[in-house]
């Protein structure tokens, strides 16, 4: 088992080596992305120039709230796996995978954490950079039992968001160009997986919808729990249910499509 | 000139031609961009569920503010961003060897080998957004508020270019381009936001002053909404024309350092 488990170990020591190339890129795009957090300060700010609450949070919630975010996003989204998935069959790397005894799927992963792990790492400087700014502004409940149970939603996340991101790799068997799709998917993405406002300000029968999808699981949920915008022990519980269930659902995708990609897969030369 | 405008349309016919070639790609893009826009008209109707005005601007002029900014990114998007986007891949790749083996001004090139059919017909919503709003609002500009508010957008259009340029020429010191076109993004996402919601001393001189990207959009929206206003005009055809000249040398500074596909 450990053996087995051995050849991931080194995926992911190649991931690590292969992501610290590009840690220049990392940092740079860590950089830009506290110009995205002035744009949500300078908005989020005027919005509550009126009033102390919105939707029921202060104005330091709601900036923790997207702060808590950014750091997400970082850690646990999926950058160009698709992408890199795509490319592999297109280009024919795949090939390999198919002829010695290691799992595609548990492969990527294996990289997906490395590289995660890279940019979660980088994106701290730019955030403890500009810590002195924000700092006046955070406000995390104080309450240990958030990080117990919010660091396996964002583990569970994590598999979402992967799996979401396998899934448009392979969809690279049926499509020539996947990028328009991955695009698309973001768009919808970003509104249901509460990047662009916290989802609770949706009307409740559209959050109770948002609820029940996918996209919800992918940032949101751990999010809220961190924030103290979830607080309803129930409510976490039933999160986790649905997480879980998503989780299930998008790997067996992922089978069935790696399965069905390959009876449509040609490999040609040696 | 007449070359250059020869070498652009020659650009256009195969963009259009290879678009009508893959028009299942063409829908899938023109859905990407809608959905975009449907995005930032959601986030607004969202705050504004919760709230009546931001920064003293209504719903609608919010709406305004934001179509005129997805307006001159449409431009932007359909006019040079696949071109500029490539160049970045090309840089690193060395495929940068055949645009400067072509015959005439390498930035130009490198910004018209394609044109993408779905920002150009997402402008035409992008616009419609624009008129809705304008309507909404019951404002009834005159062919001159038409003409400045068209000059506005061709300014931001050469602000946009400029920064997009900017942000791609990075690729020229950094081994990958991965990343770093987000700069772009990064910094016109500025565009969407209402010059008084800048507060401070900081926000204002960084965003509103020394960067471009605020007045960009709230000058054409500000035409439309108060009319004519001199100070403002000077300062977006000024900022175009700094940030344009800021753009082209980076370009060139940049170029010096690249080594070819042998490298």
């Amino acid at each position: 088992m450990l053996r087995a488990l051995d050849k991931y170990r080194h995926a992911f020591l190649i991931g690590l080596q292969g992501n610290l190339i590009y840690r220049w890129n990392f940092a740079v795009r860590g950089f830009f992305s506290l110009f995205h957090l002035t744009v949500v300060f300078i908005l989020w700010g005027a919005a509550f120039g009126g009033t102390e609450r919105l939707g029921g949070f202060t104005l330091n919630q709601t900036l923790t709230y997207f702060v808590t975010l950014l750091l997400l996003q970082f850690f646990i989204s999926a950058f160009n796996e698709d992408y890199q998935i795509s490319e592999d069959i297109r280009n024919g790397l795949i090939n390999q995978f198919l002829l010695k005894p290691i799992n595609y799927f548990g492969y990527r992963f294996s990289i997906f954490v490395a590289a995660r792990l890279v940019s979660g790492s980088l994106v701290l400087v730019p955030l403890l950079v500009a810590l002195p700014f924000l700092w006046g502004h955070l406000a995390f409940p104080a309450e240990p039992w958030r990080l117990a149970v919010g660091l396996p939603a964002m583990a569970l996340s994590a598999m979402v968001q992967f799996s979401i991101a396998y899934c448009f790799g392979l969809l690279t068997f049926w499509f020539l160009d996947i990028q328009g799709f991955v695009i698309l998917s973001m768009a919808v993405e970003s509104v249901l997986g509460g990047q662009m406002f916290p989802l609770d300000l949706l009307p409740s029968w559209a959050y109770a919808t948002a609820q029940y999808l996918p996209f919800y699981y992918q940032m949101y949920f751990p999010a809220a729990i961190f924030t103290g915008r979830l607080s309803d022990p129930a409510q976490i519980a039933q999160g986790f249910v649905i997480q879980l269930i998503w989780v299930a659902i998008l790997l067996a995708v992922n089978k069935a499509l790696w399965v069905r990609g390959l009876r449509r897969h040609t490999a040609v030369g040696g | 000139m007449t070359y250059y405008l020869r070498v652009w349309a020659a650009s256009a016919r195969y963009s259009i031609t290879r678009a009508m070639m893959f028009r299942g790609d063409l829908l899938v893009w023109s859905l990407v961009e809608l959905f975009w826009m449907g995005v930032n008209l959601l986030t607004i109707d969202v705050i504004y569920r919760h709230t009546d005005s931001v920064a003293g601007w209504s719903k609608h002029e919010m709406m305004l503010l934001v179509g005129t900014s997805m307006l001159i990114q449409r431009f932007l998007m359909g006019f040079f961003w696949s071109s500029l986007f490539e160049m970045g891949r090309n840089v690193r790749t060395g495929n940068f060897d055949f645009t400067l083996a072509q015959p005439g001004n390498v930035l130009f090139m490198a910004s018209t080998r394609k044109l993408d059919l779905d920002g150009l017909m997402n402008s035409a919503i992008a616009a419609g957004v624009v008129i809705y709003s304008v309507r909404q609002l019951g404002l009834h500009p005159g062919p001159a508020d038409v003409a400045l508010y068209a000059f506005f957008v061709l300014c931001g259009i050469v602000i946009h270019y400029s920064v997009l340029v900017l942000s791609i020429s990075m690729v020229f010191w950094l081994s990958s381009a991965q990343g770093v076109e987000g700069g772009y993004f990064s910094m016109t996402e500025f565009s969407r936001l209402p010059r008084q919601a800048f507060r401070g001393v900081v926000a204002r001189t960084l965003f509103v002053y020394a960067l471009p990207v605020v007045v960009v959009s709230n000058t054409p929206a500000s035409s439309l909404l108060h009319g004519f206003n001199p100070t403002l005009t000077l300062w977006l055809a000024g900022s175009a024309a700094v940030w344009f000249t800021v753009a082209v040398w980076t370009f060139h500074r940049g170029l010096r350092r690249y080594a070819s596909a042998s490298s």
